[in-house]
């Protein structure tokens, strides 16, 4: 990868720099929401119900608002009848769909009164009965949770060849079903807003990856112009997919504000986090897998259940492993997307791809042992290569052509440094004390995010350049990131760029920091807006050095005549005899099938030991090999790729929110009971990413998006690695002790306990 | 089937309601004398009001002396009171880290400290950590190898971090790894975290 630098004359770009941000990090300067105090603010606090399942009878607000120091009550009553962008709910419901879910908010002078007026507010309910399980909710007489029934639309279809036929065409066939609760998916900053009226203009600072996606919500509730809404999110805590999208929070601070006429911050606590933001959706995905005796993978029929709880944001769900990553000629997937009484969900890291993964790279596992085959060379002699036919729509034909496409590098380079050959053989056997090892193996892709991106890049009289966009840096460094594409572009250095993120009214219209998308889609708009400023540059630095545009290069903030370096002019001197700034301007609209060409794939192998004794799973070691494209900043993709594959690794064995089956509500909402990995939970010491040389070709300098592909293949990778340790099958998440050694002694009985 | 929930806000007791509750306890004859009245709806008082304390202490070298409620925590106290942002909240209830601060020269969890409980401290916070604009070698160990994604936790691995090599200069990884473990870090920079902190105690010889 060096040599490819060398020759394409990098000078920024695939360097290691740190975060252009990173003394504001380690300093505590760097301001986040939270952290914003506004003249007369006030406090908001939401009254959330204890029912999974009710009606609102009434609703009186009378004795909250009365006590002093209390400036704004809001109800339903006061919620616009307009659904959050995205989403089926209103900003407060008449019905109220899961424990937990907000009923009513105030807005006072501080935290004590906020809460003591809560406890003021009399609500009565018409409690209903509730359904949590996702294929007991599309049953007949089951509660209905909307008028038009739980399930959401048709079932999403897509069939390629005869399923039907191809299945009696296999030398072996197996059916199972892999099951993934519903998890906990935030960051470490809980969700909060603050909202501030001048007139008719809405000012919103909020925790959020897509500012664009929050400011359209609030014009749709307040019926105001792009113009009078600005929204602000410059450092975000943490999002993994629960913050890219509008959420209730944000229009409930608006309407308190609207209405207490001053600002107020409305600040969730953890609880309310996990309970009441976009959480990782549970998913029973069916898998009926077929081959053939010459190895080739031949047909698939993929079922998924998706319980979307109450509300869900409509972006994405399953669908992209089953489709995308082997030949498979006939396939078919059927996706029903079911609304239970259980908390909000919506797309988090990796959106359905880690529970996908985990489904059909056991099943790709399962088989291959049963046919005796190799796990490794299974996947190699099925997965898609370059060039192969892949459907530009997602889900409709294989119309199209895969480009730059390396999965199959990525298996291989990973087979190899983990030492594939080392594996059981046999799986589960030979191992005769109590701790087993094995080597397990998973693979998966995704494609990059598309859709609107927009940015603007401006050079100020003293030649320093700013960046800025509207989308967020909510810790994939993308501030970085974007600042090396413009200093490579226009040829200067890092140290004389700055970004500014996240501000919708200082911005062009930009998507949002999810799906792959920021460093691909935002960061060509950054390209072309830095490729506008060079332009500039040239044009008024021609007639200074007597030469033609064409015949200018920049580097190193120097213009220069390309054949004769001598006549040269540093861009300060020429920015300062300009005497105007430089304004690019950069926006492309890229079509999700354009993008979907061109995929990043990615291979993980684990070798884990398992305790038969205590039924622990121990990670050994852990190879992640992903395809990147160019890499823009080396750290920041390890970074990456370090992080999403502990956050996948998470999946194995915590973060199960789990629900009372009497009454619907969560039993662990709290970061006690959930238990996200601290350091000692998983040795990340043992995590090596493997960066897998290539050069996209759409993405800028090549570059292809990483962030959620860390997060898909860990629940698959562990899975296939215990059985080949130990000889048992685990299919649901998180892998307790308590499931392996159950699974332990029905290997050993003979007996099944499970249904 | 009516329901009435009017005296349950919440479907938990909440460890800030449980705090409240007992703060409100130990002033319980004056509070009932007291009109339902919020705090900062209050005049000055001119009889001195059970619901709050003078809390003084140093932080970052800075003597302070303020009347505030007595519910408040430390680090509401750091935030609210003094502006000083950068220890988070993350989950209030001594569960991740984010808020922690150094009080005494041990690391505690903000959160879950009442200001008065620090009455008389010297408290030592992220923003009390560089000398001018020289970084603390802890702090450019965290940026030399990028030990962070979204920053959120940071400020609390670093002050955990500083407690820790304070008291074990030259620790092992694994002693690293225990000393951190208190402190979440949910885009799991983990390993980064630990290089900062292994290449930080070798600066601090220096
Ligand atoms: S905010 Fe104090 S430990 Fe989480
Ligand atoms: S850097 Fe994001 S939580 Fe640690």
């Amino acid at each position: 990868m060096a040599q490819q630098q060398g020759a394409r004359n990098l000078t920024v770009v695939g360097t290691a720099s740190p975060p252009i941000d990173a003394v504001e990090r380690v300093t505590g300067q760097a301001k986040y929401v939270g952290d914003i105090e506004l003249p007369g603010m006030l406090v908001a606090k939401v009254l959330r119900a204890r029912h999974a399942h009710a009606r609102i009878v009434s609703l009186d607000t009378s004795r909250a608002e009365a006590l002093p120091g209390v400036k704004a009550v809001i109800t339903h009553k006061d919620a616009p009848k307009v659904p959050i962008w995205g989403n089926r709910t209103y900003a407060l419901n008449e019905q109220v769909r899961f424990a937990g879910e907000a009923v009513a908010a105030v807005a006072a002078v501080d935290e004590e009164t906020a809460e003591k007026a809560l406890r003021l507010i009399d609500v009565k309910y018409e409690v209903l009965k509730f359904v949590l399980d996702p294929e007991e909710a599309v049953k007949p007489g089951a509660p209905q949770l909307f008028p038009d029934g739980n399930l959401e639309g048709q079932p999403r279809v897509l069939t390629r060849g005869d399923v039907e036929r191809a299945f009696a065409e296999c030398d072996r066939v197996i059916e199972r079903v892999y099951h993934c609760p519903t998890m906990w998916s935030g960051g470490m900053e809980p969700r909060v807003a603050i909202a501030q009226w001048e007139g008719n203009k809405l000012t919103l600072w909020a925790s959020t990856q897509a500012p664009c996606r929050v400011q359209t919500n609030l014009t749709g509730q307040f019926n105001l112009a792009d113009s009078q809404v600005r929204v602000i999110a410059s450092y975000v805590g943490g999002g993994f997919g629960t913050k890219s999208a509008a959420h209730v929070d944000e229009t409930i601070a608006a309407l308190l504000a609207r209405k207490a006429r001053r600002p107020v911050k409305l600040q969730y606590s953890r609880e309310e986090e996990i309970l009441d933001s976009n959480t990782r959706f549970e998913t029973r995905v069916y898998v009926k897998i077929g081959v053939k005796r010459d190895m080739t993978l031949h047909a698939m029929d993929v079922k998924a259940y998706i319980n979307q709880g109450a509300y869900h944001v409509r972006l994405g769900g399953l669908g992209n492993q089953a489709t995308h990553i082997y030949k498979t000629p006939h396939l078919r997937t059927v996706q029903y997307r079911v609304h239970t009484n259980l908390p909000n969900t919506g797309p988090t890291r990796g959106v359905g791809d880690p529970q996908e993964t985990f489904a059909i790279d056991s099943a790709m596992d399962e088989i291959a042992n049963e046919m005796g085959w190799d796990p490794v060379e299974f996947r190699l002699k099925n997965v898609k290569r370059n060039g192969d036919p892949i459907a530009r729509g997602g889900t409709g034909p294989e119309d199209g052509r895969l480009v730059t496409q390396v999965t199959d590098r990525c298996i291989e380079e990973g087979a190899a440094r983990i030492g594939w050959a080392r594996r059981n053989a046999a799986p589960g056997a030979g191992q005769t004390g109590p701790k087993a090892r094995g080597i397990g193996v998973a693979v998966t892709e995704r494609g990059n995010g598309g859709g609107l991106a927009g940015a603007t890049v401006t050079v100020n009289l003293d030649g320093s350049v700013v960046v800025f966009y509207a989308s967020t840096d909510i810790g994939t460094h993308s501030r970085t990131t974007l600042s090396m594409i413009a200093a490579e572009t226009i040829g200067v250095a890092l140290a004389s760029v700055r970004a500014v993120a996240g501000d919708t009214e200082v911005a062009p219209y930009d998507g949002g920091s999810y799906g792959n998308r920021v460093l691909y889609s935002t960061g060509r708009a950054v390209d072309a807006a830095a490729r506008d400023c060079r332009e500039q540059i040239f044009a008024t630095a021609a007639p200074m050095l007597k030469a033609s545009a064409a015949d200018l290069e920049l580097r190193d903030g120097v213009v220069r005549v390309k054949a004769d370096a001598s006549r040269s002019l540093p861009l300060r001197e020429l920015m300062q005899r300009r005497g105007r700034s430089v304004v690019g301007d950069g926006n492309v609209a890229q079509s999700q099938a354009e993008v979907n060409v061109e995929r990043a794939a990615g291979a993980h192998f684990v070798e884990v030991e398992v305790d038969r004794e205590t039924g622990k799973i121990r990670i050994l070691r852990y190879i992640s090999a992903h395809d990147v494209g160019q890499p823009i900043n080396r750290t920041v993709v390890e970074n990456q790729i370090e992080g999403g594959t502990i956050q996948g690794l998470a999946l194995t064995q915590a973060e199960e929110m789990r629900f009372d089956p009497r009454d619907g509500r969560c039993l662990n909402a709290n970061f006690l009971d959930l238990k996200p990995p601290t350091m000692l939970d998983f040795d990340a010491r043992v995590i090596e990413p493997i960066v897998v040389d290539n050069v996209g070709e759409q993405g800028p300098y090549g570059a292809k998006g990483l962030g959620e592909n860390p997060c898909h293949p860990g629940m698959a990778a562990v899975a296939n690695a215990v059985y080949n340790a130990s000889g048992i099958r685990l299919r649901r998440v998180p892998f307790t002790r308590a499931d392996v050694l159950r699974a332990l002694a029905e290997q050993r009985t003979g007996v099944s306990r499970t249904a | 089937m009516a329901d009435d929930d009017r005296d349950t806000p919440d479907h938990s007791v909440s460890r800030r309601a449980f705090l409240k509750g007992g703060a409100l306890a130990t002033g319980a004859i004056g509070s009932t004398l007291l009109p339902e009245t919020a705090e900062a709806q209050l005049p000055i008082a001119t009889e001195p009001d059970p619901r709050r304390s003078v809390v003084e202490m140093t932080v970052n070298g800075v003597a302070y002396r303020k009347e505030i409620p007595n519910r408040t925590t430390l680090l509401q106290f750091l935030r609210e009171h003094l502006a000083l942002t950068g220890a988070k909240m993350g989950c209030d209830r001594a569960q991740c880290g984010a808020c922690t601060v150094i009080v005494n020269g041990r690391n505690v969890y903000s959160c879950t400290t009442l200001a008065v409980e620090a009455t008389g401290a010297e408290v030592l916070t992220i923003e009390g950590l560089a000398t001018g604009d020289a970084l603390h070698p802890i702090q450019q160990a965290f940026i030399q190898h990028t030990g962070f994604q979204c920053g959120f936790c940071t400020s609390g691995q670093i002050m955990t971090t500083k407690a820790f090599l304070d008291r074990v200069p030259h620790p092992t990884e694994d002693e690293a790894r225990r000393a951190l473990s208190g402190n979440l870090c949910r885009c799991a920079a983990y390993k980064r975290i630990l290089e900062s902190v292994m290449t930080a105690s070798r600066l601090m010889q220096a």
